[in-house]
């Protein structure tokens, strides 16, 4: 299963799953990330930081550990 | 009549609060900025108008302190009508907190705002088209050039008296069918008036606040429980999950309805933004920006302060040629005119570019990419990202740092950011290490006091982590776009923080510089002296008249530094200070006792407890840290 910290750069990808406890899910979805969507990863950072992801045209910043809790797998 | 602004972090609230009640809110470029509410009365023709500027919230789903300060508001029913502030550009999102709103049933305005920055995106959004959805008037707003603002007071009258509540949209059949069967279920008057079926599809998500309130409801609770588990079991994921995603789809829905997509402009913002938050650039990039703040910022202080203080300077020393010296007189006219130039000499000359810089940063949108660079830094200490903020700002002044930590989302986070947050050298330190370190000993040595700090922040924090381990989410933070500060907004703001020193901070420092002259009179200073001698003389080797003025240096930390100069009875300190003592002292400074409004911030955020705790903290710290600096120092030197 390939997670969001797998991805290269500029790829875009359709989220598959979104692991971990009801904090993190529900802030995710706070911030209208769902299950289904299609996101751009725009940018990670230095030393495996955190990732920055494009969701319906805003951007968002994830920590390393909740990059690691979100299943995708690469569209087009 | 009663009008609450609600709507996302960062979608311009406070901007639009601000140009309807004068400036009384600080707005900035990232989310959470408004960290309490604020309510200001404006009266339009002879209709009195009661605003309410609340913390911003992605959904009614509270996720930290501050968004459940907003979610506590809306729900108290306190509001006549609700303006959904929505920034057009994140309309998709947006409007899945509309949705949640709309199940107040209360009378609504959905105010477009910065409906020139989705223009950019290429998004043409039909506002009549979502009027008609919602059944409530839409305006377009461009709340940073007072665009459209007009408009607000007009149709929210609107709203009121046509009682224009918005439009239930509805989700899927299955779920429909499931809502009902709940809302059948819940009793009278345990909720005081919410509708029905907002708490019913909060019940089906999960709602702790909901459930908490029904746990002597043994057998509804187990009634929904086996609703959520039958949602489950058809969906194939959490209840809360369905729902969410539900609201999402039919907020996909409305939005490609009302919107037509064009091609969006690729400006040089969006340049400018790839290089500051590049992987190897941004740091450099980072550091240059921080340093040339503070940078300019002393430059510019010091050429302000020297002539200002100088102009007092010379007024006290002629001041024993107008009244008689040694007269009770001479003691508080001598108190009053040190107190008042040691506020000009800090407020004017180092705060006043302070904040000009933190307030452009800010307004551009610079902090959240801050964060986005430091998070794997702050990892090391067992914090994320959004923890840079709360330690930025405490380099202006802790109060507002302190505050700041409302964004995190854990307690336990909050409470070593905040421990944290303490430590960092405010502006009023500042000006003892420069004034007392830079200035007589050398640049170099104030640059090691910093460096010094930092590492002790770094090591405390990892040991705080270590000591209170809890496995945390990480960072989830949107990064709004960059945005061009406008020249009235950075003044206002300015002049806003400004303000809360001269009004609070500098009237403290007048009195309690006239109560020193006072005790000196009467000769109570050698007292107290005598009383802290055993650490100050005996553990660090000050003179003993510095007990006195480090007493002082609670009610601000710039207060020990202007005394000492009274204390010791001399303008050169290097005559009667060495070295060493003047590095020992401005240790102890840094990092002991936070000042007075910190401690009354702490109590208000942390608690009593947790204030005495920090407060204890702060205190060993800086016993061991000046005794450690006295040792090594004396071998050195």
């Amino acid at each position: 299963m390939k997670t969001l910290l797998d991805i290269n750069n500029g790829k875009k990808v359709k989220i598959l799953k979104i692991s971990g406890g009801k904090g993190v899910r529900q802030h995710l979805q706070c911030l209208g990330i769902h299950v289904g969507d299609v996101v751009t990863l725009k940018k990670t950072s230095f030393l495996g930081g955190p990732i920055l992801l494009e969701v319906n045209g805003y951007d968002i910043a994830l920590g390393k550990g909740v990059a690691s809790k979100i299943e995708v797998e690469e569209v087009e | 009549m009663r009008i609450a602004f609600i709507g996302q972090p960062n979608a311009g609230k406070s901007t639009l609060f601000n140009g309807l009640a004068g400036y009384k809110t600080i707005t900035a470029n990232f989310p959470g900025q408004t960290v309490h509410y604020t309510i200001s009365s404006v009266k339009i023709g002879d209709e009195t108008f009661e605003i309410v500027d609340l913390p911003g919230i992605y959904s009614l789903t509270a996720i930290d302190k501050a968004e459940f300060e907003s979610r506590k508001y809306i729900l108290s029913n306190q509001a006549d009508v609700v303006i959904n502030v929505i920034d057009a550009s994140t309309l998709s999102r947006s409007l899945e907190l509309t949705l949640q709103l709309a199940e107040l049933q209360v009378p609504m305005v959905i105010c477009l705002n910065m409906i020139d920055e989705a223009r950019r995106k290429g998004l043409e959004i039909d506002s009549k088209k979502l009027s008609s959805v919602f059944g409530v008037p839409v305006i377009e707003t461009i709340a940073s050039k007072g665009v459209g603002i007009d408009k607000i007071f007009s149709s929210a009258k609107e709203a009121y008296y046509k009682r224009l509540i918005p439009k239930i949209q509805f989700f899927h059949k299955d779920i429909e069918e499931k809502i009902n069967e709940v809302e059948k279920l819940i009793p009278e008057n345990i909720f005081n008036n919410l509708p029905k079926r907002y708490l019913a599809v909060k019940i089906l998500e999960g709602d702790q606040e909901i459930f908490e309130k029904l746990k002597n409801h043994v057998d509804l609770l187990e009634k929904f429980e086996r609703i959520r588990k039958e949602i489950e079991n058809t969906h194939g994921r959490h209840a809360d999950t369905v729902i969410s995603s539900e609201r999402h789809a039919l907020s996909m829905n409305i939005f490609e309805e009302v919107t037509t997509f064009g091609e969006p402009a690729k400006p040089l913002r969006e340049k400018i933004d790839d290089l500051l938050t590049n992987k190897y650039l941004g740091y450099p990039l980072l550091l240059l920006i921080l340093f040339g703040i503070f940078f300019i910022v002393f430059e510019v202080g010091k050429l302000i302060e020297e002539p200002l203080v100088g102009v007092f300077d010379s007024l006290i020393d002629k001041l024993p040629a107008l009244i008689k010296e040694d007269s009770f007189a001479f003691f508080i006219v001598k108190g009053l005119l040190e107190g008042f130039s040691g506020g000009l000499g800090v407020a004017i000359p180092y705060l006043l570019p302070f904040f000009v810089g933190l307030t452009i940063l800010e307004d551009i949108g610079y902090l959240p990419r801050m964060a986005f660079l430091m998070d794997t830094i702050m990892h090391r200490i067992g914090l994320h990202g959004k923890s840079v903020l709360p330690f930025i700002i405490s380099y202006g002044c802790n109060v507002p740092g302190v505050m700041a930590t409302r964004i995190l989302e854990s307690p336990r986070d909050r409470f070593i950011t905040a421990t944290l947050s303490v430590f960092v050298p405010c502006a009023a330190r500042t000006t003892v290490i420069f004034g007392l370190v830079g200035a007589y000993i050398g640049g170099f040595a104030a640059a090691c006091l910093y460096l010094f700090n930092l590492i002790f922040i770094m090591l405390t924090g990892a040991l705080l982590t270590k000591l209170i381990p809890e496995i945390t989410p990480g960072l989830i933070m949107e990064i709004p776009p960059l945005r061009i500060p406008t020249i009235r907004n950075i003044f206002m703001k300015t002049w806003l923080r400004l303000k809360d020193f001269t009004m609070v901070a500098w009237p403290l420092l007048v009195i309690s510089s006239i109560i020193l002259s006072i005790l000196e009179y009467l000769k109570f200073d050698i007292l107290f002296n005598k009383i802290f001698s055993p650490v100050v003389n005996w553990l660090l080797g000050l003179p003993e008249q510095t007990g006195i003025v480090l007493l002082f240096g609670i009610l601000r930390k710039e207060l020990s530094m202007i005394m000492l100069f009274q204390a010791m009875g001399t303008t050169d300190l290097s005559t009667v200070l060495s070295s060493v003592q003047l590095i020992v002292f401005t240790i102890f400074t840094i990092f002991y006792i936070p000042c007075v409004g910190t401690i009354g911030t702490l109590i208000k955020e942390m608690g009593l407890k947790k204030t005495i705790l920090i407060t204890l903290l702060t205190l060993i710290s800086a016993v061991a840290l000046a005794l450690a600096a006295r040792v090594v120092l004396s071998m050195i030197i």
